[in-house]
């Protein structure tokens, strides 16, 4: 199982250089201080690297380190890259461990080496229930992962060896070719254990980074200054242009846009942590000193219609393959902000995956082929289909799905709108008691690659219990092909491998592709180095600075 | 919204019929012709919407540019689309706000008839019986008061069975959260009615409960239940806007004013109207209850009768 | 000592009734389809890590074990889990956000002040406004004042809060740039920026508010001066200013002080919409939070919380009463205000 080699690399920057919205480059070198201020709607942020699903170009990339980090620019497609460690990993012989060493002349805020016992603590805290929450890829793939409990009822996770202060070897249970990417997560952050006090450090970690937490008004105010023992020779993928960020917490989204819209005060340095709503979007494209300042991703994550295939009239495959035709695409671009929402869909892997193939079995106006819709239900035998979609409760997720909605019924189908808070839809979707016909969900793959596509969301595994295959969709053929693509060593075949399977799932129809999001960020006009990739489809926070 | 209706003498002379008082304020008479008008669109809806050759629920998308925004002046106001189309769905707004007054009036009504029926059943008991009943029934008062109805409307969404329709469950939630309201005005009347001459005198002669309740106490505790509710609706109707607004009313399509008004802020700067047109419904039908429902206290109340307020 | 047996039967009145509200909102929550360990969970979920997080936050016991936990650990504070990343969560244990890594009194200690700062002002401004209307539209009744007072108020009443809330924003907040468009600044902080990021908020609030209690006290007002002893008061002589300030008011504050009490103590208890309109993170948007993410002992602990406070400016509500109207002693007083 090898890593990403050159060649792919080089095909992926071919695909991603054909987008068709390049995210603006802003000019303007390394300027360096102010203060920078992120208006964000979530009222909390968790610093804990064992509970957070924080994207490594974000919030906690500003804080804490890890093994490897992504290097995400305008135009390329994202690239792991070395860290703290000297290179993205050495595999052993056995194909099933990897070793890394640490760059020299690390050091945490207080002066102290980082060494590889604390990435080790680190990453055993991560199993531990108390801290439970965060991203936990490695979990399943550290031998002896399962049933480790974490470092405070005792005992050390063996398959994490630390020969001496400045290498670190894994043992996984098997073949990972996207190892490098795991070790970029927010677990392999290093912790000190004198320093550790699991209650607290969600709000105080110790600073990898190039800064650091000053302060902490929980629910209103975060705020971050540098670090001074952060080396930025070290350090290729961070500036760190600001002297001082501002993490305004539960701003709500509407006036958070029409402030930055407004860019007056303050608001010049700041920029929006969320995207901009589909009103606010309309607004600017009406502004043009606004629409300078939004900056829209490439197409990336897809969003798709999950028909239940379990139940009932949804078992029949011509009934899905009607639905795919009736879907009114159109509808739900404009319900999403319109063009500037993103792209419509025909296929699973997304555009910038090394691989993708681009097809459409189902090829119709984007406004749906009611007619074809019509006939295949007629075929099927089910003239008055009555079906439930499952939405959350707020605004664009509720617009959404009355585009939906009104798509089916032209075709004659009758979809009741089941409108629950996330909490409820996570629990109904992903766990064991699927009480639902449709639904409309995103998928962000963790790592960009094929795998992170196709298995999460159509391996039978990943059924219930918190799985994400939320079409129920289990095909013993399929999972063969999952299967045989993790484990293909040659990148070119797997990428073959997960073409084949992409066009395979499709004919059975257990997902409608809708779009293929853009996400769009607004920025004040001192903001500089403000810009967003495919993916992830977030702002790079690593490289944001401010005009001098 | 309290009223504090005060207590209505025995009847005796009347210095003014009630009627040919109301009648004679003239805020009053618009309140009630509004009303009036608004509850025949809200029952003519379909009629109304079909006479302009659109319902609320279909999307028109080449009413729209490619981000939504409708074309044209006022949000695509034209013949065709009256008062213009909703933006990124390009659905009739015409129809949205004619259909909404169904909503509005319909959970309006409804909960408030459930909440005044409890309330009064329960108010005028507990005055009249007292004792342990009396107490249980204030403590209980007490918890409906604290309990905030906001998150449990949120949770019971989540835990309503699929088959019960939410309409009749928000009406259900909001008319079983306002009836402590009006209880503890009708109790209170009923507790100084109990002290009046000719209950007493009834009392004495040996009357019944039964009778006592329905010939004595009822008849002078009408004026304050019509005022009563007269002055509710509105805030049921607005509760219901409300939890619209918040995502937790009358689940979409179903057009509903609050959940109109609360999309529509966001697009105030670029398509006024659609916050103009529900926005207005909404508040002159709350602004008529409320007009109506003075002058109907005002003509009930023998203390103002015969003056012009 | 009749008295002291009244308050006696009031708290434990109040305490019971806090007791009642609690266990019915244990019960909608944990009636609810969705796991509360379910978002503390991580990606991905397995159940065996589901099972975990859940048995660590005691979520896996009956709910009938988890309240008795919860009401033991208002006297004996609680324990969670074991080893260095256990728990301590020291008496008056009211739960304890795992969310947030934050027992919940700490929680509501810290964004009280801003629902406070929020309520308590706005009170006192649509009390000053909302009565002043109300009398002077009463005295001058019939006149253009009183006219145009009373329309102001019906169209006040009448005005969704939201509604106003949001295009004040607008207004002032971005178009004529004023007023800074939400957020809250403690007092400890600036007091400048603290009064100034209130302006918005309070004066939404008070204007509709004061639109009922002008209403309410016109009625009441009406009422009072067509009453046989404000008649023989001015009979007797007395300058009007002092019929009115000393004879009527004092009877007119009577039911206004009733609705007066009930709208602090809701308030306080955290104004969701207003809170999330101008972006204040108060014990209302917390709840709201707490709701969305299932976060069982802050949605109970607050909710608790907010109930106190109504049912206690109930209680205070009687208290004045009693002092306003010297005629009646405290019980009098609870049962002419419904409350006994």
């Amino acid at each position: 199982m090898k890593r990403l080699t050159a060649v792919a690399l080089a095909g992926l920057l071919a695909l991603a250089g054909c987008g068709a919205n390049d995210p603006k480059k802003e000019e303007g070198g390394e300027a360096k201080g102010g203060k920078l201020t992120i208006l964000s709607a979530s009222t909390d942020i968790n610093f804990d690297p064992a509970k957070s699903q924080n994207l490594a170009i974000t919030t906690l990339g500003l804080v804490l380190r890890r093994l490897t980090t992504w290097d995400v620019q305008p135009g390329k497609p994202a690239v792991v890259v070395p860290d703290l460690a000297t290179d993205t990993g050495k595999i052993g012989a056995d194909g099933e461990s990897w070793t890394y060493t640490l760059k020299d002349g690390l050091t945490y805020a207080d002066g102290s080496a980082i060494t590889t016992a604390d990435i080790k603590y680190g990453i055993e805290r991560s199993f531990a229930p108390e801290l439970s929450g965060g991203l936990g890829y490695h979990k399943s793939l550290l031998t002896g992962g399962d049933k480790y409990k974490g470092p405070y009822t005792g005992g050390e996770l063996a398959s994490i060896e630390t020969p001496d202060a400045k290498t670190i070897v894994f043992h996984l249970t098997t073949a990972y070719g996207d190892w490098p990417w795991i070790v970029s997560m927010p677990a392999f952050s290093p912790v000190p254990k004198a320093k550790d006090d699991p209650k607290k450090y969600n709000q105080n970690p110790v600073a990898s980074g190039p800064y650091q937490v000053s302060s902490y008004q929980q629910g209103s105010l975060v705020k971050l200054t540098r670090n001074p023992k952060w080396d930025a020779k070290t350090d290729q993928v961070r500036t760190a242009g600001p002297d001082e960020i501002d993490f305004q917490l539960g701003q709500e989204t509407t006036v958070a846009a029409q402030r930055l819209i407004a860019d007056t005060g303050d608001d010049r340095n700041a920029f929006g942590a969320g995207f901009v709503p589909p009103a606010q979007l309309v607004q600017i494209q009406a502004n043009p000193t606004a629409k300078e300042r939004l900056v829209t991703s490439e197409p990336g994550a897809l969003t798709y219609l999950a028909l239940n295939t379990q139940r009932g009239p949804l078992k029949d495959v011509k009934v899905r393959q009607a639905i795919e035709y009736a879907v009114d695409k159109k509808a739900f671009q404009i319900a999403s902000g319109g063009t500037t929402g993103g792209d419509p869909a025909s296929t699973l892997i997304t555009p910038g995956i090394a691989g993708r193939v681009d097809y459409n079995l189902y090829p119709a106006d984007p406004a749906g082929d009611v007619a074809k819709a019509k006939q295949l239900l007629t075929e099927a035998g089910q003239t008055r289909l009555k079906l439930v979609l499952l939405s959350e409760n707020d605004q664009v997720n509720l617009a959404k799905a009355q585009a939906i909605q009104q798509g089916l019924q032209r075709a004659g189908i009758t979809v009741t709108i089941k409108p629950v808070t996330t909490d409820a839809w996570i629990e109904v979707a992903t766990g064991d008691k699927p009480d639902f016909d449709l639904t409309v969900s995103g998928w962000q793959p963790d790592f960009p690659s094929a795998n992170g596509n196709i298995q999460p969301l159509f391996d039978s595994t990943q059924i219930g219990g918190g799985g994400y295959n939320l079409a129920r969709y289990s095909q013993p053929e399929v999972d063969t092909l999952i299967a045989q693509a993790t484990a293909e060593g040659d990148p070119a075949k797997a990428q073959a491998l997960w073409a084949q399977a992409d066009k395979r799932i499709l004919q059975d129809a257990p997902v409608v592709p809708l779009l293929y999001a853009k996400n769009s960020f607004l920025h004040g006009s001192n903001v500089r180095n403000f810009s967003v990739a495919a993916f992830p489809g977030y702002p790079n926070y690593l490289k944001v600075s401010l005009k001098n | 919204m309290v009223v504090d209706a005060p207590p209505v003498s025995a009847p005796t002379r009347q210095a003014r019929h009630p009627l040919r008082q109301l009648l004679a304020d003239r805020w009053a008479v618009a309140g009630g012709v509004t009303i009036l008008v608004f509850l025949l669109v809200a029952v003519a809806a379909p009629l109304l919407s079909a006479l302009e050759g659109h319902d609320p629920y279909t999307y028109d998308t080449n009413a729209l540019t490619g981000d939504g925004l409708p074309i044209g002046f006022g949000g695509g106001i034209s013949t065709e689309h009256w008062f213009g189309v909703e933006p990124q769905t390009g659905r009739d707004l015409f129809a949205i706000v004619v259909h909404g007054a169904r909503t509005s009036f319909l959970v309006g009504f409804a909960a408030t008839a459930l909440s005044i029926l409890i309330g009064v059943v329960v108010g005028v008991t507990a005055g009249y019986f007292g004792g342990w009943y009396d107490r249980i029934v204030s403590r209980f008062i007490d918890v409906l008061f604290g309990f905030p109805w906001l998150v449990f409307v949120i949770a019971i969404g989540a835990i309503a069975p699929a088959w019960l329709p939410k309409q009749l469950l928000i009406i259900l939630v909001i008319g079983l959260f306002g009836w402590p309201g009006i209880a503890r005005v009708i109790r209170g009347q009923t507790l100084a009615l109990k002290q009046r001459t000719f209950v007493v005198a009834a009392t004495a002669l040996g009357a019944g409960p039964g009778h006592l309740l329905r010939r004595q106490y009822l008849p002078n505790l009408v004026s304050t239940i019509i005022v009563y509710s007269t002055m509710t609706i509105p805030g049921m109707i607005g509760a219901e806007a409300a939890l619209s607004f918040l995502g937790v009313g009358v689940p979409p399509p179903t057009p509903a004013w609050g959940r109109t008004i609360g999309e529509a802020i966001a697009w105030v700067q670029t398509d006024p109207m659609f916050l103009i047109f529900p926005g207005a419904a909404l508040f002159l039908v709350t602004l008529a209850f409320n007009l109506f429902g003075d002058g109907l206290r005002d003509a009930l109340d023998p203390r103002t009768r015969g003056t012009r307020r | 000592m009749r008295t002291l047996r009244y308050l006696a039967t009031r708290l434990l009145g109040m305490v019971g009734t806090l007791l009642v509200i609690s266990v019915l909102t244990y019960a909608v929550f944990y009636l609810l389809p969705s796991d509360p360990a379910r978002l503390s969970c991580g990606r991905p979920c397995t159940p065996d890590r589901l099972a975990e997080a859940s048995a660590f936050m005691g979520y896996s016991k009956p709910w009938l074990q988890q309240y008795l936990d919860f009401l033991v650990g208002i006297v004996a504070g609680r324990h969670f889990g074991s080893g260095l990343a256990a728990v301590d969560c020291a008496a008056p244990c009211f739960g304890y956000s795992f969310r947030l890594n934050e027992s919940v009194t700490q929680l509501i200690v810290d964004r009280a002040p801003v629902t406070f700062s929020i309520a308590i002002g706005a009170a006192v401004l649509w009390l000053i406004v909302g009565v002043g209307a109300g009398v002077v539209a009463a005295v001058k009744r019939g006149t253009v004042i009183d006219r145009s007072a009373m329309v102001f108020s019906t169209i006040g009443v009448s005005a969704p809060s939201y509604l106003v809330g949001l295009l004040g924003i607008l207004l002032f907040g971005f178009t004529l740039d004023v007023v800074p468009v939400g957020g809250y600044v403690p007092l400890t902080e600036s007091p400048v920026d603290w009064l100034w990021h209130l302006v918005l908020p309070w004066t939404v609030l008070a204007l509709l508010s004061a639109a009922v209690y002008a209403r309410l006290t016109r009625g009441q007002m009406l009422e009072v001066l067509s009453e046989d002893y404000i008649r023989t008061a001015r009979a007797k002589g007395l300058r009007e200013r002092r019929v009115i300030g000393r004879h009527a008011l004092r009877n007119v504050l009577i039911p206004v002080a009733t609705v007066f009490g009930l709208d602090l103590g809701t308030l306080l208890g955290g104004a969701v919409i207003s809170e999330k309109v101008f972006s204040m993170q108060g014990l209302g948007a917390l709840l709201i939070d707490a709701v969305g993410n299932v976060d069982l002992p802050l949605i109970v602990g607050v909710t608790l919380f907010s109930a106190f406070l109504v049912i206690f400016a109930n209680f205070l509500v009687d208290l004045v009463y009693s002092v306003l109207d010297p005629r009646m002693s405290l019980s009098d007083a609870a049962a002419s205000s419904g409350r006994n």
